[in-house]
């Protein structure tokens, strides 16, 4: 808890650090904070382009197919965006760290907050979008789409342990960038994003399996909410907040372990 | 504890050096596959041993010594970057460290948005840095850049940038490693007047440097760590002096096979003992006396004994008064004395046809060394010395003097 205090107590260092760590990435860019904008929409556009006129997946989640993939890809991207960029921001920040006296904590707080506001961002397109499907009878526009705060809530708690952890252990390992890299390609194609679980298109054994992987829960919330319009149940929200906890806790037991060390690692 | 204070008590820290693979990132694949033999225990490497001194509220200390004492270790610990393997480090207020001057600027934000985040990181509240923020700016000279991103800058302008930021804290201590030697010599000439003005407010400030005049100059105190262990610890021109003897004597190593420099009392004397100080009086008016009203004639008296002859040899007097505060200094190099021969015993003087000083109690520093410095006797404190006065007068320097009106104000 400590951890959680020290946060609070620096929450203005963690703001500016943050709007300093957007300002930097579009300071040089031409269309500056578009691309926040942009580079959802392109996404969308991509899938849309291959999943309706180049190939049709064989077990369709949810139709539009293309709206059903993105609102899983979002969520996806937030989190694995951090948990990677978590992994080289001590390093990066390490003269802070090591010549000037800032609480190492704030660095992956702040990783995982930019890639928040990104998806924050990116939330217009999606709801956009629907709204669009729905305008042309593709689609029912899902009413539920305001409890997205709610089934965004444990994705950061996920997001903000394990950018914890990595962040602290990738100091001594710098290849641990790589293996992340690959666990979250696995993790991504373990996930019902670019399928169903509730649809029954797969062996059941499969299907109790994947059930396994605690990020099912997450993208199933967040899926339900802002795509097939219907409220999750409630064992559900259990998991995914159960989950979100969890990581969050042992995220910042692991960081707390390895925060002496780190400054003489960096 | 007062705001400003520092104490090191018992302070102690490793730095753990991993064997074989102390110069390599440790990979996964090291920890996972690496062959277990020959293992190489991790070795502990002591950085700083027993470390115990403490910096009192406003007192500005130096700190000396060669590369890889372990001076910037101390100074990282004093900050709490780094974390003692043992015992404690206590500070009290508001603490900035000038370890490296614009460490964490972000080359491709503004100036001014990152005084805002350095101000913030230093312990400001964004309101106080954008109170300062013109000051910041005044004092760094570099007008409009402060709003163009910092990679445009020139280096001085970065140094510049972080200095201003660092001192607008206006922080209780202050911790300074090396960084007035970087930058034009006028902007050092500022910082120097900016850190001595702060002096004068009361900041405490730990002093790493090379520069030993500065060191015994701007210092009050001076540490001097040498292979992790305190050597010495007091007024700044001794503890400097011994230092260069230190590193005198490390040079004629080289050369010529002299006697080592010893330390014949921990902390007061060194040497390497090829001519020794017998014993050091005061004379007045012909008579040895430990008591001279001020304004009398004085006389300091060195015995010396030569184990071999000499003849790079250089006798100096250095008076402090009860504070430690240098009041004067000279020897017979600076006096233009030509050396011929040191041999034997015999006595040295130093007269002063009157010594306008103030009441209080003076204590003398007298040491024989090589015109490069290397002690063959340095001995602080050797001799002390009471002025009397019919009445007490503050300060140091009681010059005859007289007042006069224009008219008849005084009876």
């Amino acid at each position: 808890m400590r951890h959680l205090s020290l946060l609070w107590r620096h929450r203005a260092l963690i703001s500016v650090l943050t709007q300093r760590e957007l300002a930097a990435r579009y300071r040089a860019s031409v269309l500056g904070f578009f691309w926040s904008l942009l580079n959802p929409l392109m996404v969308l556009a991509v899938y849309a382009v291959v999943f309706t006129t180049v190939f049709q997946p064989r077990f369709e989640g949810g139709r539009p197919y293309p709206l059903f993939l993105f609102a899983g890809l979002l969520p996806w991207m937030f989190f694995s965006g951090a948990i990677l960029d978590a992994a080289i921001t001590l390093v990066d920040n390490g003269p802070l760290l090591a010549k000037v006296m800032c609480p190492p904590e704030l660095f992956p707080a702040v990783v995982v907050l930019s890639h928040l506001v990104h998806h924050l961002f990116a939330l217009p397109v999606l709801i956009g979008a629907m709204w669009v499907a729905s305008a042309w009878g593709w689609h029912v526009f899902p009413w539920t789409i305001f409890l997205l705060p709610l089934a965004l809530i444990p994705w950061i708690l996920v997001a903000a342990g394990g950018a914890a952890a990595i962040s602290a252990m990738a100091v001594r390992l710098r290849d641990l960038r790589d293996l992340v890299n690959h666990f979250l390609n696995l993790l991504f194609f373990a996930s019902p994003i670019i399928y169903s679980l509730e649809v029954q298109q797969m062996p059941g054994a499969l299907i109790r399996v994947l059930k396994l992987n605690p990020m099912a829960s997450l993208v199933t919330v967040y899926r339900d909410v802002v795509f097939t319009g219907k409220v999750p149940p409630l064992t559900q929200w259990a998991l995914a907040y159960g989950f979100g906890v969890l990581a969050w806790i042992l995220g910042s037991l692991v960081f707390s372990r390895l925060r002496d060390s780190l400054v003489e690692a960096v | 504890m007062r705001p400003g204070e520092l104490i090191f008590d018992g302070v102690e820290k490793n730095y753990k050096i991993r064997g074989m693979r102390s110069n390599r990132q440790e990979t996964l694949k090291g920890l996972l596959f690496g062959r277990r033999q020959p293992k190489m225990p991790a070795r502990d490497y002591p950085a700083l041993k027993k470390i115990d001194f403490s910096v009192r509220p406003g007192e500005v200390v130096a700190l000396i010594g060669p590369n890889g004492a372990g001076k910037s270790t101390l100074l990282k610990l004093a900050g709490g970057i780094l974390k003692p393997t043992r015992g404690q480090v206590l500070r009290e207020g508001r603490l900035t460290a000038l370890i490296e001057l614009g460490a964490g600027f972000h080359p491709e934000i503004t100036g001014r948005e990152n005084v805002v985040i350095n101000g913030m990181l230093l312990g400001l509240s964004r309101k106080e840095v954008e109170a300062r923020m013109e000051k910041i700016i005044d004092f760094a000279q570099i007008g409009d850049f402060i709003d163009f991103p910092v990679k445009t800058y020139s280096s001085g302008m970065y140094v510049r940038l972080g200095f201003s930021v660092a001192v607008a804290v206006e922080p209780d201590i202050m911790l300074i490693d090396e960084v007035l030697a970087v930058g034009d010599e006028a902007f050092t000439i500022r910082c120097m007047d900016h850190l001595a003005r702060m002096r004068r407010r009361g900041v405490s400030m730990i002093l790493v440097t090379h520069d030993l005049d500065l060191a015994a100059a701007f210092a009050d105190r001076a540490v001097y760590l040498n292979d992790g262990l305190l050597q010495d610890d007091g007024p700044a021109d001794s503890v400097v002096a011994r230092y260069r003897s230190d590193v005198a004597g490390d040079l004629h190593d080289d050369v010529d096979a002299r006697a080592p420099i010893r330390v014949i009392e921990e902390g007061r004397r060194w040497g390497n003992g090829e001519v020794e100080i017998l014993s050091v009086e005061f004379r007045s008016g012909g008579r040895p006396a430990r008591l001279i009203p001020s304004g009398e004639d004085c006389e300091i008296v060195i015995n010396y004994r030569c184990h071999s002859p000499q003849r790079d040899f250089v006798f100096g007097i250095a008076w402090h008064s009860e504070d430690g505060t240098l009041i004067a200094g000279h020897n017979t190099d600076l006096d233009g004395l030509q050396t011929a021969s040191l041999e034997g015993e015999g006595v040295v003087r130093c007269s002063y046809p009157e010594a306008p000083l103030a009441p209080g109690l003076y204590e003398i520093d007298i040491a024989v060394h090589t015109a490069d410095g290397l002690a063959y006797d340095y001995w602080c404190r050797a001799a002390s010395l009471k002025i009397t006065a019919p009445v007490g007068l503050p300060g140091f320097w009681a010059p005859p003097h007289r007042w006069t009106s224009s008219g008849k104000i005084w009876k």
